[in-house]
């Protein structure tokens, strides 16, 4: 690394002199050496999967979560720190309750997503702070319908059709890539996000992982997002694992 | 022809605007009493809560909690005040067992819970409690406060809206005030309690915001046992 | 003169609000001059409600009255908080929604903390016990008497809580004129018919209703009724009860001779 020495990484206040910010670059980096966060856009839905890595056998099931709600209506998942996330999704919640409180309606998808990309942003300003080391990839149904978008640690915001994070993510982009974003069914979907995670997944570097699956339909899930049932869960994931099988052969 | 104006007719003076003030303070009624005895502690109250004035919101309210295995808090007056009350003291006792590894003795709860009401002098509790139960050294014991926590330990006690009622009741049949023949001997438990009922019962008989049902607990050395006793639902 | 600009540096200006980080409420600037509910102004009437064989049923009108004047007839009294609980609501109509604003959230949250487990109807009925009682206390009233109800894993709920935070559970609750006129009606059809069904409760509700439309000025005969059981919430369409005929002369002087 380049940076590294150079004295222009130690603060945020500081440009190198080709114009970089190290420190959002080193953030960067915390978010890739985390486990690959994908999310699909279809007509009726947003489906969130998140590869959570196991680095323990002691662990409980279902803990260290890394998809959670916002609202009734808004899902985020998380590449990264855990504990740089949870300040986000804290605050997160917050503006989606302080909007409500003042405008009697839900908060859009863009909105929230823009302030917490503001959020982030300002701590890419001062000296004494240091930037997430987290990206959020917030999904959600509004008025505009199924909203997709991803927040990085420079305080970025933009949103997509499908996009992914983490480790795995150019590997999950490039299965992405073949997806008819426009003609899938979230159920589909579903078993698209299922596969593409089980695909990135690797082996030999990290042994154990938990597959997350969280969504949001109109159709499906009354436009409430949560977590996937048990029994689709099991359907996607065998459906994963069964195409890698074949491609395998 | 003159034209006599009248004066423009003015209001004599202003009628004063219609001002429900917040009260609040309610007054839900009911009664309770305790007997000490030399092991045991008998404690009573009734369970209809009155909204105030003629009526009856529950029948089925009761006004004895248990604070420890060996202490009970009756209380009557408001109901939401006492219902603070109880949750206050549920905490603050919960906290002394973690600290001291042991549940507060009853004296010393009378103590804390004069320095509760005490603490609150400027908007007090509207609450008139007996604190009752066995103390230290197994003895029957009650304490009775009023809502600002003065208190006083009794050997019998009785609180509300049929204070009044009970307590010449207590002197004469308890401490035995101007009486000729002296009954002797220590009056069991089982005696207790009759009296007890007969004594809410009576109370039941000529105060409106008494009836419905009664608690009957009895505090002895194996814990708190509770009963329910009808009084009339008139 | 010039003048001399000063940019905030950081660690001068708390612009991280390091003292609260955690929430955003806490930068709001606190208001103190508040004027506190000493009188209702837009209220509605009686909410009654009561327990049957496989759960609650509830019923209000649907007036909201401003001082004598039928000011709005068609409000919905009753609300749903998350899955399981039904409040109704009488007296201030601004303190109600207010109270339902604090409730949802709690719902919202509830629902994002997703650990399996859904707020109670007891557990509603104890938090908003709380809030009334904590208003009260400040001298700020939530003037609104609420009648909570709910069905749960097989058990029924049912509650009141008023303004001075006064709450207890029983199989009947009404508030108002409806604890004056209501409350004996229904207690005694309940001693007569112990194990009431839906259809029979949903009728003496109704019956209820429509007794306190004849006598409480601020009523009004545009009802609502719901129920909770094991199929869910229920809170119905507008019903518009049958009255006796509002005619003048000698019909109205027959019909009257009818209720």
């Amino acid at each position: 690394m380049t940076s590294v020495g150079s004295g222009y990484d130690l603060y945020v206040s500081t440009y190198s002199p080709d114009g970089k910010i190290f420190q959002i670059d080193y953030a960067n980096k915390a978010v890739e050496n985390s486990g690959t966060c994908v999310a699909i856009r279809t007509k009726d839905g947003v489906i969130l999967g998140v590869e959570k890595l196991v680095p323990s056998k002691m662990l409980e099931k279902s803990s260290n979560r890394r998809i959670h709600h916002i609202d009734t209506h808004i899902g985020v998942g998380i590449s990264g720190f855990l504990a740089d996330a949870r300040q986000l999704i804290t605050r997160a919640r917050d503006e989606a309750k302080q909007y409500r409180q003042v405008y009697g309606q839900p908060i859009p998808i863009k909105v929230l997503s823009q302030r917490i990309a503001s959020y982030n942003h300002v701590y890419t300003l001062y000296g004494s702070v240091r930037p997430f080391g987290c990206s959020l990839i917030i999904t959600g149904i509004d008025q505009y319908g199924p909203q997709l978008y991803m927040v990085e640690p420079s305080g970025s915001c933009i949103g997509y059709f499908g996009t992914s994070m983490g480790k795995g993510k150019q590997a999950a982009k490039n299965e992405m890539e073949k997806i008819k974003f426009t003609e899938i069914s979230t159920r589909d979907a579903l078993k698209e996000v299922a596969r593409i995670i089980h695909t990135v997944h690797d082996e030999v570097k990290d042994k154990d992982f938990e597959l997350e699956l969280g969504w949001i339909s109109m159709t499906e899930t009354n436009s409430v997002h949560q977590l996937v049932p048990q029994n689709l869960f099991e359907e996607a994931e065998a459906f994963a694992k069964a195409a890698i099988e074949e491609a395998n052969q | 022809m003159d034209l006599k104006l009248s004066p423009f007719p003015t209001l004599e003076k202003q009628m004063p605007i219609e001002h429900g003030r917040f009260e609040a303070y309610v007054d839900n009624g009911g009664t309770v009493l305790a007997v000490g005895g030399p092991d045991y502690c008998v404690i009573a109250g009734d369970t209809r809560m009155s909204d105030g004035g003629y009526g009856i919101q529950t029948r089925k309210y009761t006004k004895i909690f248990q604070l420890t295995d060996k202490c009970v808090l009756a209380t009557s007056g408001m109901q939401a005040d006492t219902l603070a009350l109880q949750k206050r003291l549920k905490t603050m006792l919960s906290h002394y067992q973690k600290e001291h590894g042991k549940p507060m003795s009853t004296p010393a709860i009378a103590q804390f819970l004069s320095n509760t009401l005490y603490y609150k002098r400027f908007f007090p509790y509207y609450t008139f409690n007996i604190v009752a139960g066995i103390d230290e050294k197994g003895e029957g014991c009650a304490w009775t406060y009023d809502a600002v926590g003065s208190h006083e330990r009794v050997k019998y006690a009785s609180q509300g809206s049929g204070n009044q009622l009970v307590i010449p009741l207590l002197d004469n049949q308890v401490a035995k005030f101007n009486q000729q023949i002296i009954a002797g001997g220590n009056v069991t438990s089982q005696q207790a309690v009759s009296f007890v009922k007969d004594a809410i019962t009576s109370a039941g008989e000529r105060d409106i915001y008494t009836g419905d049902y009664a608690d009957i607990v009895v505090v002895d050395k194996d814990g708190v046992h509770w009963e329910k006793f009808e009084l009339k639902l008139d | 003169m010039q003048q001399h600009v000063s940019f905030p540096v950081f660690g001068q200006n708390d612009y991280f609000n390091y003292k609260n980080p955690q929430t955003l409420e806490n930068r709001m600037p606190v208001v103190d001059a508040k004027k506190k509910t000493q009188d209702p102004i837009v209220t509605g009437t009686s909410v009654i409600a009561i327990k049957y064989n496989g759960g609650v049923v509830m019923g209000t009108d649907m007036l909201c009255s401003y001082g004598s004047l039928a000011r709005f007839n068609s409000i919905q009294r009753m609300e749903k908080f998350g899955s399981y609980t039904i409040i109704g609501a009488g007296g201030e109509l601004s303190d109600f929604q207010s109270l339902s604003n604090t409730l949802n959230d709690l719902v919202t949250l509830d629902h994002c903390i997703d650990d399996g487990s859904k707020l109670s109807p007891s557990e509603i009925y104890n938090y908003v016990a709380r809030v009334m009682y904590n208003h009260r206390n400040k001298g700020d009233p939530l003037w609104n008497s609420l009648v909570v109800m709910g069905y749960q894993n097989g058990s029924s709920f049912l509650g009141k809580v008023d303004l001075v935070g006064t709450c207890f559970k029983d199989d009947i609750v009404c508030t108002g004129y409806g604890a004056h006129i209501a409350l004996p009606l229904m207690r005694k059809a309940a001693l007569d018919n112990p194990n009431m069904n839906l259809e029979q409760a949903k009728k003496l509700i109704e019956d209820c209703l429509r007794v306190l439309f004849y006598r409480d000025a601020r009523s009004s005969k545009k009802i609502q009724i719901s129920v909770a059981n094991e199929n869910g919430l229920e809170i119905s369409e507008p019903i518009e009860l049958d009255t006796y005929m509002w005619q003048s002369g000698e019909a109205a002087v027959k019909s009257f001779s009818q209720v």
